[in-house]
């Protein structure tokens, strides 16, 4: 699968011998053909979702699982549109709408109702709602039941409706109540689950490096709209299994922190919080990123025998004495976990990134064969961008980026097929993003017995 | 009408969790997986009810099991261990024994799902791959993560978190323009939001095959699921935009960034909408910026020169506020503020205690411990934890009696002969030094009674 003649090179023990080689080739060919999401069942062909969030990114990124593995999904806008539609980088558009808008347009329909001043359209909101498994909002929590279009009042007509509510703290407890008035966004959401207090430089370092510092893509957002999809795909296992609704409540300020799990449980133990500590890592070392001649490369081999490996590929086995075992390795006092940081660095740039991997790998794939145990498995990897990424061979051949068009905006490169699956994967089978494009449709599909 | 939140409040008593149902009740899981990427699949599965049996190299265990932050261990366990695998049943069994593979297919049988995690082709190699579990269980939803993919031709590469962020592009986005540092996400995200995606396809399969009575092969790349979080390709292809790093600003709205206060704390604020920075403007006594035609239309004010200024006019006005009276003022007038929090402040919230998504955890092996709750809360079928992590083999002979129905002198014999085996003496495999393994009833083939 790698150029012409070239052969497959090995990394795991196990995996090195002809006639498991044979065995993968025809695996891995079988597994591309297999891959190919086109013609193939969806899981949520029969369930519709009605997406009324926002002014929030995580309802619309929520909707847009559930459109991927094929639910009839309906964005139910206000007739100027969900400000969302404006929340782009530095202003980057396409006639009005924002480039995170396009990428999350996947398999939609856009429908406008005016649910905060109109009566008439919650009428006809609460109808599609008798009919629909999902209801994703992102409203002040109780605003939406004192409508009389809340879970409470929706799921009396329809006791199977699965009602996903986002909010910064959520729609239960005291705080719940205080802060319901309290709009998100994501860089809120990363400070007040714990990501930024762990990013940045130890304290002795200038401002404004010393600071917590935020994620550059938008974590906070994207792991609340996976939570509320996750959340909402169990519930869509129970409906299926017994008939039964339910509400499913995420707090955008739990996302981080509940999705990695390690900060409150560190708090607990520690009693303390843990200091920035730069580009080292509380566990793992080497682990992290050094500067080469022409770039960057990652460097990972904290096991005892991966790091062994990685000084005799640098040339720095007289470190060996002094930097044995793991513990010695924990950098606890980072001044001098810095010292074999910088030791490293001294070597990574005297070569390219491609000469170090290169370097790395040849010494993996040959301590992989050998009998002798412990031969370790340095890797060092170039740190690519997102436009790296976008030219990567290895995405190409699995359709990471796929062109497609939009009635508005014309072509476009999005990312999909995030996961493979050989009976019933994810797809996208059309973007777009016009407001109010599928009113008519939706009425005659869904309203028309009303 | 009764009050909402009153209402709420019944609906989620997080104190009523253990009395509801679980979604995934009887459905069996062999969890082969390693680390944190596929042991945080299968554990979703068992925070929701399935019966997840995790197997590991005995006197070798999980990799992960030593592996605690600054080398802190907690009970002679590794703290952190304890929220990647709840719930879950501890077998410890020689893969490399020739009667281990009877045991393995016997349990491949009877399994509804199989995740593994070795570097792609291993589980192929070793003859617990789909096209050999395929065979002897063809409803079977096999889950098999890696770095790159089972397929491609960076497929046999070895991969960690960090070299999927590094992949996907996520590792080049953080840290501040024109130095030379770029930081690594912390907490092993890149392990974590693959893993939830994971139990997202798994989830998504289990559907599909209660409607059609077909099983699946789920083929999930670490670094292929943290690029379904970005924005940055499409930026680029459409409009030749390399966003690369931006210190603590978000490109995307404006003002929005993490400031400093006058009582030295910590706050992010954020405009997301017109509305928003209205509020904003009218907190900051600032009303003219509203009539300045730079700033009245959401593009031109997201423009770099115009969003620089304005992020200027908030570091400013935080500099000489506290942090308490702002977040009062959010609240208030409607924009987003938060104070960012680390550890200690998340463990000490009584929100999140209140709210159940930070859990004062009662195990009867170790006691009270502190861990996150589910990052969605179901109203009718929670998540919940029914016990933490235990040492290496712990269930193995409830697991071989309970679900092979293997005689306690069988059972004994695989001791004997050493298919199956437990943890020596280091930290992370064994149990507390005080617990007393003798007495323990599951430990003994389950037997009730005797403690």
């Amino acid at each position: 699968m790698s150029g012409k003649g070239e052969k497959e090179q090995v990394y795991a023990r196990y995996v090195a011998s002809g006639k498991t080689q044979e065995h993968l080739a025809s695996w891995g060919k079988t597994l591309a053909e297999v891959m190919n999401p086109e013609g193939k069942p969806e899981v949520l062909d029969e369930v519709l979702v009605l997406d009324v969030s926002q002014e929030n990114f995580s309802g619309i990124i929520a909707a847009s699982f559930f459109a991927e593995f094929g639910a009839e999904v309906i964005k139910v806008e206000p007739p100027q549109g969900d400000p969302m539609r404006q929340v782009t980088p530095y202003g980057a558009n396409v006639k009005g709408v924002g480039i995170p808008f396009l990428v999350e347009g996947r398999n939609k329909r856009y429908m406008t109702l005016d649910l905060k001043n109109s009566e008439q359209d919650r009428k006809d909101f609460a109808w599609l709602a008798g009919k629909a498994a999902v209801v994703i909002e992102t409203f002040a929590p109780g605003d939406m039941d004192s409508w009389g279009i809340g879970y409470r009042q929706l799921s009396q007509q329809n006791p199977g409706l699965i009602y996903i509510a986002i909010s910064p703290y959520g729609h239960y407890t005291e705080k719940a109540k205080e802060f319901a008035r309290q709009p998100d966004a994501d860089i809120t959401c990363q400070a007040g689950s714990g990501l930024p207090a762990q990013v940045g430089d130890p304290a002795n370092a200038p401002e404004p490096y010393n600071w917590p510092l935020k994620a550059g893509m938008w974590a906070g957002w994207y792991i609340s709209g996976l939570s509320a999809a996750l959340g909402g795909t169990v519930a869509l296992v129970h409906r299926q299994k017994t008939g039964e609704g339910q509400m499913v409540d995420i707090a955008t300020m739990d996302a981080y922190a509940n999705m990695v799990g390690f900060p409150p449980t560190i708090g607990y133990t520690w009693e303390k919080a843990r200091p920035r500590i730069g580009v080292l890592d509380f566990i793992l070392y080497p682990y992290g990123l050094w500067k080469c001649k022409d770039g960057y490369v990652v460097i990972a081999a904290p096991r005892d025998h991966d790091f062994r490996a990685l000084l005799k590929i640098l040339g720095l086995w007289h470190l060996e004495d002094d930097w044995r075992h793991t513990p010695d390795r924990i950098p606890d006092v980072v001044d001098q976990a810095m010292i074999l940081y910088k030791a490293i660095e001294e070597k990574t740039l005297q070569y390219s990134a491609d000469q170090l991997v290169k370097m790395a790998l040849t010494y993996s794939a040959k301590s992989a064969r050998s009998k002798w145990r412990g031969g370790g498995v340095p890797i060092v990897m170039k740190m690519m961008t997102p436009p790296m990424t976008l030219e990567s061979k290895q995405f190409a051949i699995r359709k990471v980026f796929q062109e497609v068009e939009d009635e508005n905006a014309g072509k476009f490169v999005i990312n999909t097929n995030f996961v493979k699956m050989s009976e019933s994967p994810p797809r996208i089978k059309w973007v777009s993003s016009t407001v109010g494009k599928d009113n008519e449709y939706v009425r005659k599909k869904y309203l028309q017995d009303r | 009408m009764e009050d909402y939140f009153s209402y709420t409040a019944k609906l989620f008593n997080p104190s009523e969790t253990t009395q509801k149902p679980e979604v995934l009740k009887g459905l069996r899981v062999l969890d082969f997986s390693h680390v944190i990427f596929g042991p945080t699949a299968t554990r979703i599965m068992a925070n929701y009810g399935a019966e997840v049996i995790k197997l590991e190299l005995p006197f070798h265990g999980d990799l992960w099991r030593p592996a605690t932050y600054w080398g802190k261990y907690w009970k002679h366990s590794n703290p952190l261990w304890h929220f990647v695998t709840q719930n879950k049943y501890f077998v410890g069994l020689d893969l490399k024994h020739p009667g281990a593979k009877d045991i393995i297919y016997r349990l491949a049988q009877m399994c509804d799902v199989v995740a593994e995690n070795f570097a792609p082709g291993t589980a192929e190699a070793w003859g617990v791959g789909y096209t050999q579990i395929s065979k002897i269980n063809p409803k079977v939803i096999y889950l098999s993560c890696s770095t790159y993919g089972q397929y491609g031709p960076l497929r046999f590469y070895p991969g960690w978190d960090l070299l999927a962020q590094a992949a996907s592009g996520v590792l080049s986005l953080t840290g501040y323009p024109d130095t030379e540092k770029f930081y690594k996400l912390p907490d092993y995200l890149g392990d974590f939001i693959p893993g939830n995606f994971g139990a997202l396809a798994i989830l998504m399969a289990l559907y599909f095959r209660n409607k059609t009575g077909k099983g699946q092969y789920i083929d999930l790349a670490q670094s292929e699921a943290l690029m379904r979080l970005l924005f940055h390709f499409t930026a680029f292809k459409q409009s030749g935009m390399d966003i690369g790093r931006t210190a603590n600003t978000d490109p995307t709205m404006v003002p929005a960034s993490i400031f400093k206060t006058r009582d030295g704390k910590f706050i992010a604020l954020a405009c997301a909408t017109e509305k928003q920075f209205e509020a904003l403007c009218g907190a900051m006594g600032k009303e003219d910026l509203l009539k300045n035609a730079a700033y009245t239309d959401p593009f031109e004010r997201l423009k770099p020169g115009n969003a620089k200024a304005l992020n200027g006019f908030v570091t400013e006005w935080v500099k000489g506020q506290d942090l308490e009276p702002m977040i009062g003022l959010a609240k208030e007038r409607g924009f987003p503020a938060a104070e960012v929090l680390d550890d200690y402040q998340l463990y000490q919230d009584p929100w999140r205690r209140k709210r159940g998504s930070v859990i004062l955890f009662n195990d009867e092996m170790y006691g009270e411990i502190i861990l996150a709750g589910p990052s969605a809360q179901l109203s009718k079928t929670p998540s919940r934890t029914k016990w933490i992590a235990r040492p290496v083999g712990y269930h193995n002979r409830l697991v071989l009696k309970k679900f092979l129905g293997l005689s306690e002198e069988e059972i004994a014999g695989l001791e004997k002969k050493k298919v199956i085996g437990t943890f020596d003496d280091r930290p992370g495999l064994k149990p507390p030094v005080y617990y007393n393994l003798a007495e323990d009833p599951i430990f003994n083939y389950g037997r009730e009674g005797k403690k």
